[in-house]
């Protein structure tokens, strides 16, 4: 860990704060005293040295007066550097909280900027949002105290309702923040994930770098960020901590259409407009179609734990996440939120890029790109205990005309059209201290593939097929989209800590219909 | 290859910064060689033959039959290039083996695989799973190894030692020839080393003469736009990859992997799937003698069966008994006493697949039809262990081969031992979890994957993967007789 840094600007500006308090004082007393001094003299020397003792007394007043001050000015000059410059990912403030003033524009969360998590700001008068509250190691000590370390992770047991054999429990993720504030207006933010608990080639986990950025505020108005950062689109993508959102695991929308967690390396200008709308606008590395798996031999997942895990969503299978990502391409991408009215988000985005293309034979080049676009719209109102939500995602993929179909029967062909839309509400029915019970419910349907050229779909195997290469291991094929009833609750222990429990029924595989129970936490 | 690539692009960064020096010290790198060595004088191009001399030597080497001790016996005679490298059946009388030795009249163990593509093959590795390696048990570690050792091989070439091989390849002018020109006089007088040089001449010409990888099928000139597959080609490919159908993509490839930007349509992984004992192979008969001429026949040590085995003789791939030679060095270990992987064999191509009749290691089958129906109904109606009262074959009933057609015994009769080229105790290694298998286990009831129509379809779409069309010109490419329509074909076409 590298600790040393550069003495913090703001923490040497309170010696001339301090400075600036005595030599107030000093003179206040140097006014005080020449007053003594012009006493008439028609008064004994007792009643001058009285009188003298009582000014004196009146000083001593005065001067704790001002050293109590002089305190309570220097604890706010604390708390304030805290909030500039120790404390980011400062809370976002919610915006129903602070009307017009858009979130966490600077400082700038290691989430980046964007609509304030939902599952705190339900909570009508909290100071902090869904952000997790960072803490600075050693603070107080200068050469820790731009250094900033947060984490957050999650525990899921999913038992589907039909087949008890297929229940997981697992530790999806676990994540740890390294933050560097290198001075008031650039910083460097990073999270290191590990999923699945064990990480080797031999288990099933993953070891990533999920953010890996530097952050320069340019001007009020705007920054720009380099490096690898998460793509402002949705409600979650930029906000995938356990605490906020709803339901042990994300949305199937959030993750299936947009591919959460999704990030990309490029560069990244966003800022906010005084009157509410946070703008964001970058250059980014794209999605790989040149690995493609037209025959998969089994269905890659039988369970919705392992729809999500799986990559098979056609930008989950796509996505580089900047692992030696090939860059012939570069996409762009643009993203707006609206906050100006006390308890409201509009946003949404777009992306579009030209991806590396499906595989074709040698001297058959695919004339022309294939283009990966992806856009979506969102909205999410928080009235009093109410929380609700709405999100529509659509994507698409050009050109696949040739490539689907030269690879007929496939039962994975390329999908030109996928998309998905839900509706959530959430009420907080309960809170004491810093307990809370959000039930909620959602509805969302998704397709990941509701449109193809070169081909009519996906060919799938009718009736029983191996699942897994188990002996015996056999049920049917899923199909690649559903509508997904989901109702739960989340109870906050804390406002960084949460215990989930919610049912899903899935109307087309039904197998997948299941009980849920987590564990999130964020700090 | 790569050091070209890698030249280009820095010499094309040096006359972008101009930097004069560096950009001629490294066009003096890029220069294509210092001139010593090996490499250079074989990397040189033959302009009679187009190939580098190493592999025109190669080329020379694989067709001289005065190398063996027959002097009836090349690379070419087992490998014969009007059957995409494989064997010709008339040329081996009609036997699933090839015929070998001093007298041309030993039997080997194994049905000759096709060289085509081979050249594509990866190491043998058993991370994840075995795969790749040369033979049909990826015994040999390089195609350069496993091309030396026909020469040594009692029945087949018969020399007896590396010297021996070399004292015949000096006897032999036009093939001395060549070898001397790519490798040099000196060499003549190791013969181990030159031995060496024999085999990277023969993967020298395997690997560059396009004879071996032409990629010119209708499959081929299909992908490419040039050539249109017939409704019933078509249907096949979809069958073939449809992972409920026939899935066969799963094992050969339809789509290019990391091998090839083509695609190769096998993964070059190994799979037991428990085909069916050939008794034409006279190994499989204890006591057989050579069905040429009577001889004694040459026998390999069988390892070690099982005490409850049927047979005192199985060939079991991966566990033996044909075991790597103790002349190549990389070559994988010796794996007889893994008996999770004794009966499994390596996956070909199916390339070309209509020209190399007999099919699988022991040639049990001789057309692709009756290799799809095997495959469908294995676990149905032709093994008494799983279906013991099948469906009687015929008009309005089991429209499939009868039960006993596949799995038989030596006299001909239904073998009732289920997997019979397999000892019992190994059947748990033959593969059943994948489709086209519909074992016992199989949820919701055991039922052949493919009609006796879409096993015709399937066919149909495999023989499109034979080289040499020609999409200007498609009537000229010779349809393999099994690929030709049934005369019921062409009327319910007709109608």
């Amino acid at each position: 860990m590298k600790l040393r840094s550069p003495p913090h600007p703001s923490r040497s500006s309170k010696a001339p704060a301090l400075a600036a308090l005595l030599t107030a004082s000093l003179s206040l007393y140097a006014t005080t005293a020449p007053a003594a001094d012009g006493t008439p003299g028609a008064k004994t020397q007792q009643q001058e040295i009285d009188l003298l003792i009582q000014q004196l007394q009146g000083l001593q007043q005065q001067m704790q007066q001002l050293a109590q001050q002089n305190q309570q000015l220097m604890q706010r000059q604390q708390e304030l550097e805290q909030q500039l410059h120790g404390a980011a990912p400062a809370p976002a403030p919610a915006p129903g909280v602070v009307a017009g003033v858009p979130p966490a524009s600077n400082p700038v969360p290691p989430s980046g900027a964007g609509p304030v998590p939902p599952a705190y700001e339900a909570k009508a008068g909290e100071a902090t949002s869904g952000q997790p509250a960072s803490v600075t190691a050693y603070s107080g000590d200068s050469l820790f105290s731009n250094l900033r370390l947060w984490g957050y992770g999650e525990v899921y047991y999913n038992k589907p309702v039909h087949d008890n054999a297929r229940s997981q429990i697992d530790l999806a993720r676990a994540v740890f923040g390294i933050g560097y504030q290198f001075n008031s207006r650039t910083e460097f933010n990073s999270e290191y994930e590990v999923e699945h608990a064990v990480a080797s080639a031999s288990d099933p986990g993953e070891f990533e770098v999920e953010q890996f950025y530097i952050d320069r505020q340019l001007t009020d108005w705007a920054s720009l960020r380099a490096g690898l950062f998460l793509m402002p689109f949705g409600l979650l993508n930029e906000h995938h901590e356990p605490t906020n959102f709803y339901g042990v695991q994300r949305n199937f929308v959030e993750t299936l259409i947009i591919p959460s967690t999704w990030r990309e390396g490029g560069l990244n200008l966003h800022g906010d407009t005084p009157v509410g709308l946070s703008w964001s606008a970058g250059v980014t590395s794209g999605f790989d179609l040149s690995k493609w798996d037209f025959a998969p031999e089994n269905p890659t997942y039988s369970t919705a734990l392992e729809l999500e895990d799986s990559d098979t969503a056609p930008l989950q299978a796509s996505h580089q996440e900047l692992a030696l990502a090939n860059a012939q391409h570069f996409s762009e991408f643009v993203a707006l939120n609206y906050f100006g009215v006390p308890g409201l988000d509009l946003g949404g985005a777009y992306f579009t890029g030209d991806a590396v293309k499906v595989p074709a034979p040698p001297n058959a080049p695919i004339p022309g790109n294939q283009r990966v676009t992806l856009w979506e719209g969102h909205a999410r109102w928080t009235p009093g205990r109410f929380d609700l939500s709405a999100l529509y995602a659509r994507g698409s993929i050009s050109n696949l005309a040739i490539a689907n179909a030269s690879n007929p029967g496939s039962p994975n062909p390329v999908p030109s059209q996928f998309y998905g839309y839900y509706f959530q509400g959430a009420y907080t029915l309960w809170d004491e201290g810093e307990y809370r019970l959000t039930p909620f419910a959602r509805y969302e349907y998704y397709d990941m593939g509701s449109k193809y050229e070169g081909t009519d779909g996906p060919v799938l195997p009718a009736g029983a097929v191996p699942l897994s290469g188990s002996p015996g291991d056999y049920g049917t094929w899923p199909v690649g989209r559903d509508r997904v009833w989901s109702f739960g609750a989340n109870f906050y222990l804390t406002q960084h800590v949460v215990f989930k429990a919610d049912y899903q029924h899935f109307d087309y595989n039904t197998d997948f219909s299941r009980v849920d129970f987590g564990i999130g936490l964020a700090f | 290859m790569l050091l070209g690539n890698y030249c280009g692009q820095r010499s094309s960064l040096a006359r972008a910064i101009l930097v004069s020096v560096f950009a001629s010290i490294l066009a003096t790198s890029c220069g294509g060689g210092d001139g010593r060595g090996p490499a250079a004088s074989t990397a040189a191009i033959d302009p009679a033959t187009g190939l580098s001399l190493a592999a025109t030597a190669g080329q020379a080497l694989f067709s001289d039959t005065s190398l063996s001790v027959s002097g009836r016996q090349s690379c070419g005679t087992c490998h014969v290039p009007q059957h995409a490298f494989a064997q010709d059946p008339a040329t081996d009388h009609g036997l699933p083996v090839p015929l070998g030795g001093p007298n041309m009249d030993q039997t080997g163990f194994r049905n000759t695989p096709s060289l085509m593509y081979a050249s594509f093959t990866p190491p043998f590795s058993l991370d994840g799973g075995p795969v790749g390696g040369f033979f049909r048990d990826g015994r040999a570690s390089s195609l350069a190894a496993q091309a030396q050792q026909p020469f040594l091989t009692d029945f087949e070439m018969a020399n007896q030692t590396e010297g021996e091989t070399i004292g015949r390849l000096q006897n032999s002018p036009a093939t001395l020839q060549a070898f001397v020109a790519a490798y040099g006089q000196a060499v003549l007088s190791d013969p181990h080393a030159a031995m060496q040089d024999v085999g990277l001449a023969l993967a020298a010409y395997e690997t560059e003469d396009p004879d071996f990888h032409p990629f010119t099928s209708k499959f081929d000139y299909w992908q490419q736009g040039k050539a249109t597959l017939s409704v019933d080609e078509l249907a096949g490919l979809s069958l073939f990859n449809n992972p409920g159908k026939g899935n066969c993509t799963a094992c050969h490839p339809s789509q290019a992997q990391s091998f090839s930007t083509h695609p190769l349509f096998t993964d070059f992984s190994f799979d037991n799937i428990g085909v069916p004992r050939n008794w034409q192979i006279p190994a499989n008969t204890p006591g057989a003698v050579s069905p040429i001429s009577g001889a004694p026949l040459v026998t390999v040590a069988p390892i070690d069966v099982p005490s409850d085995a049927g047979y005192a003789y199985y060939d079991m791939g991966l566990c033996g008994p044909l075991l790597p030679s103790a002349n190549d060095v990389n070559a994988r270990a010796d794996l007889s006493a893994t008996t999770t992987l004794c009966g499994i064999f390596k996956v070909p191509t199916l390339r070309n697949i209509a020209l190399t009749s007999p099919y699988f290691h022991n040639g049990i089958f001789t057309d692709l039809h009756q290799v799809v129906e095997w495959y469908v109904t294995r676990d149905i109606n032709n093994n008494y262990d799983n279906n013991p009262t099948p469906v009687a074959a015929g008009a309005g009933g089991n429209p499939y081969q009868a039960i006993g057609t596949f799995y038989t015994a030596a006299d001909g009769s239904p073998d009732a031992d289920q997997y019979n080229d397999l000892p019992v105790a190994y059947d748990a290694n033959v593969n059943i979890v994948e489709v086209p298998y519909t074992p016992p286990t199989f949820a919701g009831g055991q039922a052949p994957t493919l009609t006796p129509q879409e096993i015709d379809q399937l066919v149909a779409f495999l023989c499109t993967l034979s080289d040499g069309f020609d999409p200007s010109d498609p009537g000229a490419y010779t349809v393999p007789s099994q690929c030709q329509p049934s005369a019921a074909q062409t009327a319910l076409a007709n109608q």
